[in-house]
């Protein structure tokens, strides 16, 4: 068991070596943006699974990263705040905002719940399109300033101008949410999540309280979307409704379904593999979205836990087979 | 401000309040008794609407023998999508929900492929107006407010005197309860499938005239219709209509007083009153 625990660590070791080296294998801004994207995904879809560990289905992820991208993107273009203060703030604002609402959206359960959140992002999108003063409508806001520059003197000198930086920066808050996410799923806190979600009644009379734990897991749930947003803005250099609507929370949904919710490592397979597939299928053009649906759609046939379920599944369907197999002789 | 202008917002609210309520209809219906947000139930809408305009205006077909037969085959092909794709994740929401984004992505595509992304659009079988007590009323607005009411006393007939109707209000209240009386669950989901897809193509069909139709037309359906559901309460047919009356009246009203951006915001702001009191919506219950 203990050599199992220390070849994981290696592997993980290796592989976050390997993915701060990357810039030096794949050249090429193309490359550089879809694996930036590949990364912000990722910190999105593991961040939906610690508010889907408390049995609660969020749909709110695209609403609270338009609150975060438009919070810190106006507070650095009207208050002049730092970069990463914002983008903290802007995280932080949407943790808030999830709190607040979240207190009567706890008494709503299953897909209702679902469905409230969903709302929500539709009242984000709809406020940032009609708030014009604020928000710029739906054209939304352009020219947003870079990160300030990351200076020590004589070592570092990062001024965000290439896409490289970016990938860094972004690698470095995935590791460090993917980190926090994981120590939160493991602590008791986490222990307490799963709870609620086996059975919402039991862990309400054992003494939890689960409306508090609800709030709780659905805000630092929404933390994350609030930092990624502001990420965006400053990545993108322009935000507008749209690009926070639907469809990206339902993608964030998917990355997470098909990954496996079970698992920690499921929505990070989840995400990158499929923020990677539709570049890859590229060449298909109009007959892309056929081929992104058909995989999800066997992805969910096939693999009841997800993609990182399918090595215990296909033990198990191995087994089945040898099993027939000697039976027969 | 006239009280004729006034008359025609409200006419416009009952007519909207007629497609919102066929499209949260069909809504409610699969998730009761299916237990599944069926999120390409927009798409089935646009599907209605794209069948009557193929052949309504390529055939040349009577309008009501097109409706009739769209009806039929989306009907049919919500019952093959029922056995296809949903009755294996019957009781896993969350994959269900996947596939039907996935069933979006497709079907958007296909009728993308077939009929191209130009916004179409077919002028109403019924034109005129009704002059009556000094208001103007357009045919083709009426028409919405009539066919969706008749529709509803059909339905509601169905549920109440045929057997199949009684099972479909069965199978939400008591899940295992409705199995052990013998009531095939299977069966009832697909006739639950087949009235809500065919209750989106009449929705479709009806809108068509007064909007233009286009591969991505399902997407406002759908919206629609999932604010109504939760404001009358999820899985309840009454609730259903009383969510569409008030969603419809507010989007044919304030609109005509204010901008169409305050009546959305209404919208919206209203429903989360609502349910900040009744956290089960209005006619729901836990």
């Amino acid at each position: 068991m203990n050599k199992r625990i220390l070849i994981w660590i290696l592997s993980c070791g290796v592989l976050i070596v390997f993915m701060f080296f990357i810039p030096f294998l794949f050249r090429g801004p193309y490359v550089t943006h879809v694996l930036i994207f590949t990364l912000m995904n990722i910190v999105l879809a593991s961040s939906l699974r610690l508010i889907n560990l408390s049995g609660q289905l969020s749909l709110a992820h695209g609403g609270m990263m338009a609150i975060g991208a438009y919070t810190s993107t106006l507070l650095i273009m009207k208050l002049g705040l730092s970069s990463w203060m914002a983008l903290l703030l802007g995280g932080f604002f949407a943790a808030v905002i999830a709190c607040l609402v979240s207190f009567p959206f706890t008494r709503l359960r299953g897909m209702y719940f679902a469905i409230a959140t969903l709302f929500l992002t539709a009242i984000v999108v709809l406020t940032a399109q009609q708030w014009r003063s604020l928000t710029g409508g739906p054209l939304g806001i352009y020219n947003i300033p870079r990160p300030d520059p990351v200076i020590i003197p004589g070592i570092l000198n990062i001024t965000f101008a290439s896409r490289v930086d970016f990938y860094y920066l972004v690698l470095i808050i995935m590791l460090v949410s993917l980190t926090i996410l994981y120590a939160i799923g493991r602590s008791r806190i986490g222990l307490v999540f799963r709870g609620i979600q086996q059975s919402d009644s039991l862990a309400e009379s054992v003494g939890i309280n689960t409306a508090g734990f609800k709030v709780l897991a659905f805000s630092i749930g929404c933390f994350f979307p609030g930092f990624m947003g502001g990420f965006y803005s400053q990545y993108m250099s322009t935000i507008n409704p749209d690009v926070f609507g639907f469809l990206p929370t339902l993608y964030i949904l998917i990355y997470m379904v098909v990954g496996g919710s079970e698992k920690f490592a499921g929505p990070i397979v989840g995400a990158f593999v499929l923020t990677i597939l539709p570049e890859v299928m590229r060449p298909l053009k109009q007959f892309q979205p056929f081929f992104f649906a058909g995989v999800l759609m066997l992805v969910i046939f096939l693999m009841p836990e997800g993609i990182v379920g399918l090595p215990k599944r296909s033990k198990k369907v191995a087994r089945m087979l040898f099993e027939k197999r000697t039976k027969h002789a | 401000m006239s009280i004729d202008v006034l008359a025609q917002g409200i006419l416009n609210g009952f007519s909207a309040a007629g497609i919102y309520i066929l499209v949260a209809l069909g809504l409610t219906l699969v998730l009761s008794i299916m237990n599944i947000v069926q999120l390409a139930h927009g798409e089935i809408y646009m599907i209605g609407a794209y069948s009557v305009y193929y052949m309504f205006v390529s055939l040349g077909l009577n309008f009501f023998l097109a409706l009739a037969i769209s009806v039929l085959l989306v009907g049919g092909f919500g019952i093959l999508l029922e056995r296809l794709f949903f009755r294996p994740f019957r009781g896993q929401p969350d994959r269900a929900l996947i596939i039907s984004i996935g069933l979006i992505l497709i079907l958007q595509n296909v009728v993308l492929s077939i009929a191209g992304g130009v916004p179409r659009s077919y002028l109403s079988p019924f034109t005129g107006v009704l002059h009556i007590l000094g208001l103007s009323i357009s045919w083709e607005r009426l028409i919405i407010v009539v066919i969706g009411l008749s529709l509803l006393v059909v339905l509601f007939l169905f549920i109440r005197t045929t057997k199949t109707g009684q099972a479909m209000l069965a199978i939400p209240q008591d899940r295992d309860g409705a199995a052990l009386q013998g009531i095939n669950i299977n069966q009832i989901s697909a006739v639950a499938m087949f009235f809500g897809c065919a209750l989106a193509a009449i929705a479709g069909a009806l809108v068509a005239p007064l909007f233009s139709i286009s591969p991505t037309m399902g997407s406002f359906a759908l919206m629609k219709g999932i604010a109504v559901i939760i404001l009358g309460g999820l899985g309840s047919l009454p609730g259903a209509i009383v969510g569409g009356l008030i969603l419809g009246l507010i989007d044919g009203i304030v609109p005509v007083l204010t901008t169409l951006y305050i009546a959305n915001l209404m919208g919206f702001a209203t429903i989360i009153i609502i349910l900040l009191f009744r956290p089960q919506g209005i006619w729901g219950h836990e």
